[in-house]
């Protein structure tokens, strides 16, 4: 008794087995198709983003599934006044079909819309007509979409932020005129360089022409017009140094007025002077005065005037011959 | 022409008591060759009291030139070699306790002379260096609890070797200033190379150096320096090429701002002019002419500029920012 009912309660537990695992999934599986075995069309909508400044564009996906034995269009997008009332501009659309399982297949529709207006705006409707396979209508049916997006305006006091506009273009300047203003300023640029050259050349050519011997003769001369009108000696001597250097500097083409004595005695030894002592005597006694607190007298200082413009004559001398 | 007489007999004394230079030159011209001016230098700081650093690569004779000069000046000299591991017991000395009397007497270190070869000062720590600087700067030194004043005359000459600076201790700007001069030791001539060799390369004992100067020459000397006149257009003149290592656009020379980043100390003044006395001592004369400046004017301040990033990244020298601060700061 206990083993038949045994037998009994396995039978039973291998027959609910097999009602699980094979018998339920296809009963569940028939349910997508109609009585028929025909496949109920499902439609599907999906807005990116939702929420746009007016005059963005969103991209509106719409997936279409249907039995194997259709295609699917959609209506309603193609008429601009259609979405002109509904403040939508369709810029690009994109179409692919696929057959996801046996028996099915899908339509996705991908939109490319320009959104105008303000405020929640919602998407407009369209139709979905399916054809058989020889391009016969088989249904339309009619799809009024829950799917919306908001809008937002430039002017809406709610805005954090504005979007960047872009820089108005520049006007191109042709090629052309560039090139002859370029010219042009690289022409003028010549010009001056040009001028400034000649002028320089011309100021040198002046500047050699005058003689530092006649220069510094002139100035001992006046200097010695200082002295008997009341110069001090120590004066006298400082102004004379000052007029050696000069002569020196401008005569020998070496640095004398920024130099120490001892400078200048080595450059003229390297030239190799004529007078090369007097100058020196010159420029010591000068220095005397200046920096070792000597007291010259006026008879002194006309002495050395006198030297110093006998050195510089007896420079030039050489020079004329020459 | 008449000299004031004051500066004439000082003229006359100046002559005759810098003969004492001249017997020492001698004896050093014995022994060394070349770096004449290296010696003339050493001659100056010693008459005006200051401190030499001497900066050159190694076997250019400046431990012997040191030694001699010692030597011909009948001064007591020591070397201290500076070394990391040095402490400043090692050069100023030590309290030492003898158990006899059992009492602490000081043991005086080899600072206690009148010339002192710091070789390779910047081979030991900061604070053997602050401990020589230091004896430089106040003439004595403090041993425990005693203070003791450092013999007269009192000279340092400390050697740096520009060539290494793994394992040294670069001294302190501040430190650096505390030294009269900075001498760069330069190589000697291909003649003077020649004759280096000729008179190095044998066995035979050198000639001893004949002490021929007396404390009391230097102390007279010293005396001397200090009585030489400087016109005020050489001292304006000294202070102008100073504040021009500060200020070089005050003086036109606006290309030297960005060169310099920290220019000459009032000591650099000091030194200057005290250089130039010395320095118109040994040319005989009882006043400074601006070619006394000039002539000292690199060695006096090299050390005390220092030059900026731009310098630096232009490779320009204090020598080359000082060349041009003579060339355009106007001579009197």
């Amino acid at each position: 008794m206990n083993a038949s009912f045994e037998l009994q309660r396995v039978g039973l537990q291998k027959w609910l087995l097999f009602w699980l695992l094979f018998l339920f999934p296809m009963l569940s599986s028939s349910s997508l198709f109609g009585a028929s075995g025909e496949v109920q069309p499902r439609i599907t909508v999906r807005v990116i983003p939702d929420s746009v400044l007016v005059g963005d564009r969103i991209r509106c996906l719409i997936t279409v599934y249907h039995s194997q034995k259709e295609v699917a269009a959609l209506e309603g997008f193609d008429r601009s006044d259609s979405l002109a009332s509904h403040s939508f501009e369709l810029i690009r659309r994109k179409h692919s079909s696929s057959f996801p399982s046996s028996g099915s297949g899908s339509e996705e529709f991908e939109l490319e819309l320009a959104v105008f207006g303000r405020g929640q705006q919602p998407l407009p409707p369209f139709t979905v007509v399916f054809r058989d396979l020889q391009g016969m209508v088989t249904k339309r049916v009619p799809y009024t979409s829950s799917a919306s997006l908001f809008v937002r305006v430039l002017t809406d006091s709610s805005m954090r932020e504005l979007r960047p506009l872009k820089p108005p273009l520049k006007p191109s300047i042709p090629s052309l005129l560039m090139m002859s203003v370029i010219a042009g300023v690289f022409g003028v640029a010549g010009m001056v360089l040009l001028l400034l050259f000649l002028l320089k050349r011309t100021v040198r050519n002046s500047a050699e022409r005058v003689d530092s011997g006649q220069v510094a003769q002139r100035k001992l001369r006046k200097l010695g017009s200082s002295l008997s009108a009341g110069m001090p000696p120590h004066e006298c001597y400082e102004e004379l140094s000052n007029i050696m250097r000069s002569f020196l500097e401008n005569h020998y083409r070496i640095s004398a007025l920024e130099a120490v004595t001892q400078e200048i005695e080595r450059d003229l030894k390297k030239i190799g002077v004529a007078g090369f002592e007097s100058i020196m005597n010159l420029l010591k006694q000068a220095d005397l005065v200046k920096f070792a607190d000597c007291h010259p007298d006026v008879e002194e200082s006309r002495q050395s005037l006198k030297k110093a413009s006998e050195v510089i004559r007896s420079t030039r001398v050489p020079k004329s011959d020459g | 022409m008449q000299h004031a007489v004051e500066l004439e007999e000082l003229g006359e004394q100046i002559t005759e008591a810098s003969r004492f230079i001249e017997h020492a030159q001698e004896q050093l011209s014995q022994r060394i060759i070349g770096q004449h001016e290296v010696i003339r230098r050493i001659f100056i700081a010693m008459l005006v009291n200051g401190h030499i650093l001497l900066e050159g690569v190694p076997g250019l004779a400046k431990t012997l030139i040191i030694r001699t000069f010692a030597s011909a000046m009948n001064l007591k000299f020591q070397r201290i070699q500076f070394t990391p591991d040095m402490l400043p017991a090692d050069l100023i000395g030590t309290m030492i306790y003898n158990p006899k009397d059992m009492e602490f007497y000081p043991r005086k270190g080899p600072v206690f002379a009148n010339v002192i070869l710091a070789d390779e000062i910047n081979r030991s720590p900061a604070k053997v260096q602050s401990a020589l600087l230091e004896a430089m700067q106040e003439h004595q030194v403090t041993i425990g609890n005693q203070t003791f004043p450092l013999q007269e005359p009192f000279m340092v000459l400390a050697t740096q070797n520009p060539i290494e600076h793994e394992g040294t201790y670069i001294l302190p700007e501040a430190q650096v200033d505390r030294f009269m001069m900075k001498i760069l030791v330069d190589y000697p001539s291909y003649d003077e190379e020649l004759e280096i060799m000729l008179q190095s390369a044998t066995t035979a004992s050198k000639l001893p150096v004949i002490p021929v100067v007396q404390l009391h020459d230097i102390s007279r000397a010293r005396a001397l320096i200090d009585r030489i006149y400087v016109d005020p257009r050489v001292q304006r003149y000294i202070v102008d090429l100073v504040v021009a290592t500060r200020k070089p656009g005050k003086y036109g020379m606006a290309n030297l701002e960005a060169m310099i980043e920290y220019g000459a100390s009032p000591r650099a003044s000091i030194f200057l002019l005290l250089a130039a006395k010395a320095h118109a001592f040994l040319q005989h004369r009882a006043y400074i002419t601006p070619e006394d400046v000039k002539v000292i004017a690199y060695d006096t301040l090299r050390h005390r500029i220092r030059p900026g990033y731009e310098a630096e990244a232009d490779n320009i020298k204090p020598d080359d920012i000082i060349r041009q601060i003579l060339q355009h700061v106007q001579v009197p």
